[in-house]
């Protein structure tokens, strides 16, 4: 069991990889030419002064991308997948302020966003989307060597001296 | 350049390292242009009867005091303003004639580049006098969101159904005379929190989501409370 998880661990960390990096890249690149939306978004969690939520609004998409792109390429994956992680787990307090308060809004993660009709509102599958990949980027902090990374990997080296 | 070289000769930082650079710096690159581009430009050129003061809004009634002052923020892609307007439309309308409300309307462009075409329109549509009967005719033609309908030939067109004759209408445009104007107007848009369209003040206070969108009654109801 323990034998088949060192052969599988990189090969799980590389699917993580892409998922995360994925997704971020993906939420980032959509909203990237909409900054009006993605500015509405943000305010509309009603957590931040509304200049900084407006700035936010405009960076995070950007923000997003680069730690999508790294992480899909697997450039400084821990960090990266610490970021990512980091990022999930404000989204989940966003979401979940938003829905105890009562709010009606739209999570915006992927464009869109803003205050939408009572009733439309998603916000347990937007928490529990946001868990797994907060999930997979714990997978990776705890085992950041990955299949295909451009990252320094001493543990594959090993693995592949034991199989040369 | 000492870690970039690993002694043991395997993979080395350098290609990651390079790999960081190029997606940070394509990223900012794409970044700053996009925070320029939302600057407000206190020089934009602005439509007539546009009040700075009154968040870059198309103000009707500006002179008249003690009457209700009804702030409208929409984006003319909408379909829940094209509703708002069907409901209300005409009440407002005869609220401008009849002198009985200072009415402002705030075209914000967020759904996309067709918003902000038509927003410009609307802004070149005022300069002939003619921005109720756009307003009006716009949201009874309503097309999909984005849908390559809304273009410059479009609202060249338009001007037929408006009546507008003038050439400088067209050259307005086709030249996006008020772009500046109508990126000034998402700005205010901005600050004043506005999370959804149509969002609608009656001296200040928003309009109950609940009822007054929707309802002529309500939202009569709540222009004679004020």
């Amino acid at each position: 069991m323990k034998e088949k998880f060192v052969i599988l661990q990189p090969w799980i960390g590389l699917v993580a990889r892409l998922i995360l990096g994925g997704v971020l890249f993906l939420a980032g690149f959509l909203k990237v030419d909409e900054p009006d939306k993605s500015q509405m978004a943000v305010r509309a969690y009603e957590m931040l002064p509304i200049s900084i939520a407006n700035l936010l609004g405009l960076t995070l998409p950007f923000v997003e991308v680069a730690i999508g792109a790294l992480l899909i390429l697997g450039s400084l994956t821990r960090f990266m997948a610490a970021l990512g992680g980091f990022t999930m787990v404000i989204f989940i307090i966003a979401i979940a302020q938003a829905w105890a308060r009562g709010l009606n809004i739209d999570c915006g993660c992927f464009g869109g966003g803003g205050t939408v009709a009572p009733g439309e509102t998603k916000y347990l599958q937007e928490i529990l989307r946001d868990l797994g990949l907060a999930f997979l980027a714990a997978y990776l902090i705890r085992y950041p060597s990955t299949k295909f990374s451009l990252d320094k990997n001493q543990n594959s080296k090993s693995s592949q001296e034991e199989v040369a | 350049m000492a870690q970039a070289k690993n002694p043991k000769g395997g993979k080395d930082n350098f290609t990651r390292n390079l790999v960081i650079a190029v997606v940070l710096g394509v990223v900012l690159i794409m970044l700053v242009p996009t925070l320029l581009s939302k600057k407000t430009n206190t020089d934009a050129a602005i439509p007539s009867s546009v009040s700075v003061e009154d968040g870059y809004g198309m103000v009707f009634n500006k002179e008249l005091q003690d009457v209700p002052f009804i702030e409208i923020y929409e984006d003319f892609q909408c379909p829940a303003c094209a509703r708002f307007e069907s409901i209300v439309g005409e009440y407002v309308e005869d609220l401008i004639n009849t002198k009985k409300a200072k009415v402002a309307y705030h075209p914000l462009s967020f759904l996309g580049p067709e918003s902000q075409l038509a927003a410009n329109a609307a802004g070149c549509a005022a300069d002939e006098g003619k921005f109720i009967q756009f307003h009006k005719l716009l949201y009874a033609n309503q097309p999909a969101e984005n849908s390559g309908a809304w273009s410059a030939g479009y609202f060249s067109t338009l001007s037929l159904g408006l009546g507008i004759q003038s050439k400088d209408y067209d050259k307005c445009v086709a030249n996006n005379e008020y772009k500046d104007w109508v990126t000034n107007v998402a700005n205010e848009g901005a600050k004043r929190n506005i999370n959804s369209t149509p969002t609608v003040f009656i001296n200040g206070k928003e309009i109950d989501r609940n009822k007054a969108y929707n309802s002529l009654g309500e939202f009569m109801l709540a222009v004679s409370k004020a």
